[in-house]
């Protein structure tokens, strides 16, 4: 675990917004990614990859905080897809029964292979 | 009496206090010093110094001992002052005639001594003995009682030598009475005149916030000093219970390290008592469990449950306040604090009555935090006289208690209700797995499930207190961490784990903890413990999850 400060630093490749969690995902980290991926949203980005390569453990409060990001997202009809999970974080959702309400990829250049792709 | 010592061989580890007390008269003499308080736990060996001093001065030519206990007392001041007089006269005679049978011969009347007296030329003594007749005939309570205590004084101004004075469990004093409980307040103080003559040390022992109390009185405040007696180092503690061990003609299995005496932590009279269980059980050969299932016995029924359970009783009014200091007891022992406010609101008492019970339990001594005997002794008694369990139950949950120990670690945390403090408490899993080597993925597991449960109270307790105590008990096929924090309740079934499907469907984002906590956890329990809610989580551990 990596009980960092959280930080989030984010880049726009093409029209995708790529976004790097670091550290505890809790419930205020949570709402600084929520901002984060709402300050891409509200310039008309639709397409978004978070990468949780940095990312250590992710509270409950911290999931419902990437639901609702999926649920901003889906209100503009954009997309976002996860990355560079460890197994752990992929365990913990699939024991909520979240996995198919999510896409994952194993690493953020298939993400955004998947993004421009025009699949959305 | 003090002739009924232990062997002084097998007195250990007191040799410099001892030392130091028989040099007491020659230092008060010279203005070096004043009386002495022993201070130290009950059982740690206060009387058993006394009585060792006394037969070390009865054997020589000095100073004259006079041991006095107030705990089998009759403390009805008349029959006390006639008790106190009596023992003196023959304690001295006996000292002057180095026969130790004259101060037993308690049924005997002190009048009989009277040829002897004549024989020794105590003109001095037979003038004492008829000036308290007198007080007695006037029944003249006050007068009975300075005469009384006055004795060895006058005895050390007469006779030339000094006296010293040994008063065990001194605290009781407070409660010489006339004619009911109560009514005779500050009678000790009249031990004033002769405690502060140079010609009469005296060594006090007693309940230490008792005596504190008592030497605080303006008429017995001023030069008396604190001697500590700590506890038995463990490596003489062994030697102790060996040697006892040896005289009940008992042994322990070849090679036993008698790890577990570490629970008596050094105290000579749970020593003592724990052998003797031994005996009565006729366990021979002795290992590790059966050093176990004798101190279930001793801490449930046993000689040390009935003395803290005497102890208490001594506390108690009547059976009701009985029950409500057990249950302060248990409070303390479980380490849910025991502040007067928070008690009385869990316990349904006014404030008055639980500061009043709590100071109570203070001065007699029963408030420890660094004593597992007497705790489990507290929780004999909560389970007996609160939960109505049988000894034979109260056994076997201290037994079981213990028969886990030795491959259990402990360890406890308490972290503030603040930002990320659940993530000291993650970092403290990590720690504790890693000993235990345990996988990351595991611990990654475990530090989440903790951080779920942290973050549950932070939220939702309201607690005034904001603090959690964190425990981990790692053991090698389990791990189980408790979190309890005082506030507001909640049970298991107040958290319902909706299907994901659902909860997206209904738009409910929140309420992922238990679903993630009981995922995670092999058990899951929450008890309410007074005010405070426990949670405790269990997680077995697979071969597997061990890393090479």
């Amino acid at each position: 675990m990596n009980p960092a400060q959280f930080t989030v630093d984010s880049r726009l490749d093409g029209d995708t917004a790529v976004i790097y969690p670091k550290g505890y995902l809790n419930n205020l980290a949570g709402e600084s990614l929520v901002a984060e991926c709402g300050r891409y949203t509200g310039k008309g980005i639709r397409k978004i990859v978070l990468n949780f390569g940095g990312t250590g453990l992710i509270n409950s409060i911290g999931i419902s905080l990437l639901l609702q990001i999926i649920e901003d997202l889906r209100t503009i009809e954009g997309t976002v897809c996860f990355s560079d999970m460890s197994k752990f974080q992929i365990d913990t959702l699939d024991m909520l029964g979240l996995l198919k309400h999510l896409r994952i990829f194993p690493a953020e250049s298939e993400a955004l292979q998947y993004l421009g792709a025009g699949t959305v | 009496m003090p002739f009924n010592s232990i062997p002084a061989k097998d007195f250990l580890n007191r040799e410099s206090e001892l030392a130091y007390l028989r040099r007491l008269p020659e230092m008060k003499s010279d203005g070096l010093t004043g009386n002495v308080i022993l201070q130290g736990s009950r059982g740690i060996g206060k009387t058993e110094l006394l009585k060792q001093l006394y037969c070390t001065l009865f054997r020589e030519e000095g100073a004259i001992p006079f041991y006095y206990s107030f705990r089998t007392a009759n403390l009805k001041g008349n029959y006390f002052a006639r008790d106190y007089f009596a023992r003196f006269v023959r304690q001295y005679l006996a000292f002057l005639r180095k026969e130790p049978s004259l101060a037993e011969n308690v049924s005997e009347p002190v009048q009989k001594l009277m040829p002897l007296i004549s024989s020794l030329g105590l003109e001095w003594l037979l003038e004492c003995m008829a000036d308290f007749e007198a007080h007695l005939d006037n029944n003249d309570l006050y007068w009975q009682v300075v005469a009384a205590i006055s004795a060895p004084l006058t005895a050390a101004r007469k006779g030339g030598s000094p006296v010293f004075v040994m008063l065990d469990d001194f605290d009781a004093a407070e409660n010489l009475y006339e004619s009911v409980r109560g009514d005779a307040h500050g009678l000790t103080s009249l031990f004033s005149e002769p405690m502060k003559n140079s010609l009469c040390p005296h060594v006090i022992t007693g309940a230490s916030a008792a005596l504190e109390a008592i030497f605080a009185d303006q008429a017995l405040i001023g030069d008396v000093e604190r001697l500590r007696l700590g506890a038995l180092p463990e490596d003489l503690a062994r030697q102790l219970f060996r040697s006892l061990l040896g005289k009940l003609k008992l042994s322990c299995a070849e090679g036993e390290t008698l790890e577990f005496l570490r629970v008596l932590q050094g105290n000579p009279r749970y020593i003592r008592n724990l052998a003797a269980t031994a005996r009565k059980m006729q366990k021979n050969n002795l290992a590790e469990k059966d050093l176990v299932e004798c101190y279930s016995v001793e801490v449930s029924e046993g000689e040390t449950a009935i003395y803290w359970s005497s102890v208490l009783s001594r506390n108690t009014r009547d059976v009701a306040h009985r029950r409500v200091m057990i249950k302060l007891l248990m409070h303390a022992v479980e380490g849910t604090g025991v502040e007067s406010e928070r008690l009385s609101r869990v316990m349904g008492l006014r404030e008055s009555e639980t500061g009043a019970a709590l100071d109570e339990l203070q001065t007699s001594g029963m408030l420890r935090d660094k004593d597992p005997l007497l705790h489990d002794v507290i929780r004999g008694l909560f389970l007996k006289e609160i939960e109505g369990r049988t000894a034979e139950q109260v056994r076997e949950t201290i037994e079981k208690k213990y028969t886990r120990v030795n491959t259990e670690s402990c360890f406890e945390l308490v972290i503030p209700m603040e930002v990320n403090a659940e993530l000291v408490a993650a970092g403290a899993v990590e720690q504790i797995g890693k000993n235990l080597g345990l996988d990351n993925d595991f611990l990654s597991f475990l530090q989440l499930a903790l951080i779920e449960v942290c973050i549950n109270a932070i939220e939702h307790s309201g607690s005034h207190d904001r603090r959690i105590l964190v425990k981990f008990i790692s053991r090698p096929d389990d791990i189980e961490i408790t979190i309890e924090s005082a506030g507001r309740p909640f049970t298991l079934d107040s958290l319902q784990a909706v299907p994901a499907d659902e909860k997206l469907r209904n738009g409910q984002k929140r309420g992922w903890g238990f679903r993630l906590i009981s995922g995670i956890m092999d058990n899951v329990k929450v008890e309410r413990v007074g005010d405070r809610t426990r949670v405790m989580l269990t997680k077995n551990i697979k071969r597997k999850e061990v890393l090479q």
